[in-house]
């Protein structure tokens, strides 16, 4: 058989439909965000599109609004990968026995809230946590506590904490499938030589772990830097600004106030962040292989 | 004392059930307690103190009968399903492309994942801008346009992993049995990933499903998607808060029926061939 010869070989031409779909919904967005970047674009005012250079990136600098969602964002992010990666890895070792009855079950229920969509899990936290409505403010009353989870002491953490709630799976599947996935032999040896539990953690364990921590470490703090949703569901950035995260912050700027510009020029000072990350877990993923 | 090590054992086999037990509860309560509010009658909603009640339909069928939740929902399912379809098109054969002939090298699958982690924030007001102008906001277009921008990636770097498995002799085999090159691919390695195939299109199916910040911005009115849908109830009285609880359960309980069929897929699929586990 005779087969039509090509100008471009088989394995481009295999890519060539995602090429041009991402170049439809991707590229050409990005590019022409930027180009809106540059530009005092309002959306009140479409005929007067004014070309200002960057102008835009340049008053980010004395913009507090913009600083202030990005401390809280970043406190939101080392807050929830913290304690998501410090519960998930003591819940991934618990879960670590094999032949253990219930492992599956147990698994498998906890790994459901990573499942769910943000605004349900923001919702369902909002009433459960409420003064007057919640059930949890009402236990905690019977044993004489009272917290006000969205008062402007607390608002932030109690973010946090649905966070850690929705998002604590995610780093147990991965932390369970690293655990599962280790050689047998350092820990045959180190029991051999009487090794004690925490020395074996400490020693083999936690070593053998790290590329798959560090992966999940970034991959969860890349997501966590988009929250959206719960903030939107229960605080709008509340009380004051006390909860206003860099992604809500974009979403006002843009659809509250309609200054395009400015906030396309926000979402490139995201992605510089974005990228220096990814490209660390670039790195660590692929040493991995080696 | 002998006996001593295996009592030991016993009290860290106990103590770590009873973590994990207070661990199950954190995670089944909300379930529990919003699928209680679902069945409470109107005037218990507000009181959180009330555990046992006589319960009601009353807000499953105003929701599922008298409102226009079940239109957010085939809203929703459309979108999804669209979405996943054209995602799945073009990233099956690019995917094959990565993993057998290493196409583009490490630039083009660090760009895949890239584009996976890209912020919404990046891409929310150029689309909408152009949707702007193109006419086409508050239409399922937009929005379908939008999930591909992640669900396309996501599945690309998903399926990179399972043909990283497929034995390069099958398709050998088949081009020596008179196949065309794209024939092997697309009668002989395809149906191999088939469960591959399917994790992928469910995980990709539930991000989009999930996805309430863009379709909170470019799908509105009658066209718009159940998250979006849910976000609208806290609006009312706390009189609501039952049939939030009902619409609530409607998002959810599909996508965690569908979880427990693609658990087991999932690392593979995060790790796009990269991360061996």
């Amino acid at each position: 058989m005779v087969t039509r010869r090509s100008l471009f070989p088989f394995s481009v031409r295999l890519i060539v439909p995602l090429a041009i779909a991402l170049l439809v919904v991707l590229i050409y967005p990005l590019i022409f965000s930027f180009w809106v970047s540059l530009h005092d674009y309002s959306l009140t005012a479409l005929d007067d599109v004014r070309f200002v250079g960057l102008q835009n990136y340049l008053e980010l600098s004395g913009n507090p609004s913009f600083w202030n969602a990005l401390r809280n964002t970043l406190i939101f992010v080392f807050g929830a990968v913290f304690l998501e990666t410090i519960l998930g890895f003591g819940l991934a070792l618990l879960l670590h026995r094999p032949g253990h009855r219930f492992t599956n079950v147990f698994r498998s229920i906890l790994l459901t809230p990573m499942f769910i969509t943000p605004i349900a899990v923001g919702l369902m936290f909002r009433f459960m946590l409420n003064q007057q409505l919640g059930v949890l403010p009402y236990l905690l009353d019977k044993v004489g506590i009272q917290i006000d989870f969205f008062g402007s002491q607390l608002a932030l953490f109690s973010l946090i904490l649905i966070d850690v709630w929705q998002w604590t799976p995610f780093m147990l599947l991965l932390f369970l499938a690293g655990l599962e996935s280790l050689p047998a032999a350092p820990f045959e040896a180190a029991r051999v030589d009487g090794a004690s539990w925490g020395f074996t953690l400490r020693k083999v364990t936690l070593p053998l772990m790290k590329p798959v921590i560090l992966v999940a470490l970034i991959i969860r703090g890349l997501d966590a830097f988009k929250v959206f949703e719960y903030v939107y569901a229960i605080t709008r950035g509340g009380p004051g600004d006390s909860t206003e995260t860099i992604l809500y912050y974009i979403y006002k700027v843009a659809f509250r106030f309609f200054r395009m510009g400015e906030a396309a020029s926000m979402a490139y000072v995201l992605i510089l962040i974005t990228m220096a990350l990814v490209i660390v877990l670039y790195r660590l993923m692929t040493q991995e292989e080696a | 004392m002998p006996s001593s090590p295996y009592w030991r054992k016993r009290l860290i086999d106990w103590g770590g059930t009873l973590i994990l037990m207070v661990a199950l509860i954190v995670v089944l309560f909300p379930y529990f307690w919003i699928f209680l509010t679902s069945l409470k009658p109107t005037v218990l909603v507000a009181q959180p103190d009330i555990w046992v009640f006589a319960p009601t339909a009353t807000n499953w069928r105003e929701v599922l009968l008298e409102s226009d939740v079940p239109r957010y929902l085939v809203n929703s399912l459309i979108v999804g399903a669209s979405t996943v379809l054209i995602a799945l098109i073009v990233a099956a054969p690019a995917s094959y492309s990565f993993s057998r002939f290493k196409t583009g090298g490490g630039p083009v699958r660090f760009s895949i994942l890239a584009a996976e982690m890209l912020p919404p924030a990046v891409l929310i007001v150029p689309l909408f801008l152009l949707m702007f102008h193109l006419q086409l906001l508050d239409t399922h277009i937009a929005l379908i346009a939008a999930h591909l921008t992640f669900v396309t990636p996501v599945i690309t770097w998903f399926l990179i992993g399972f043909f990283d498995e497929v034995p390069k002799e099958l398709e050998e085999q088949a081009m020596v049995d008179g196949y065309t090159r794209f024939q092997a691919f697309y009668k002989v390695v395809l149906p191999t990933v088939r469960p591959g195939l399917a994790a992928a299109a469910i995980f990709g199916f539930v991000l989009s499903w999930n996805d309430m910040f863009y379709a909170l911005i470019l799908s509105g009115g009658n066209n718009k998607t159940l998250p979006v849908a849910i976000a609208g109830y806290w609006t009312f009285r706390g009189i609501e808060m039952g049939k939030m609880a009902v619409a609530i359960l409607i998002a959810i309980v599909p996508v965690l029926v569908a979880s427990f069929f693609i658990q087991k897929y999932l690392v593979k699929g995060l790790g796009g061939g990269a991360v061996k586990y």
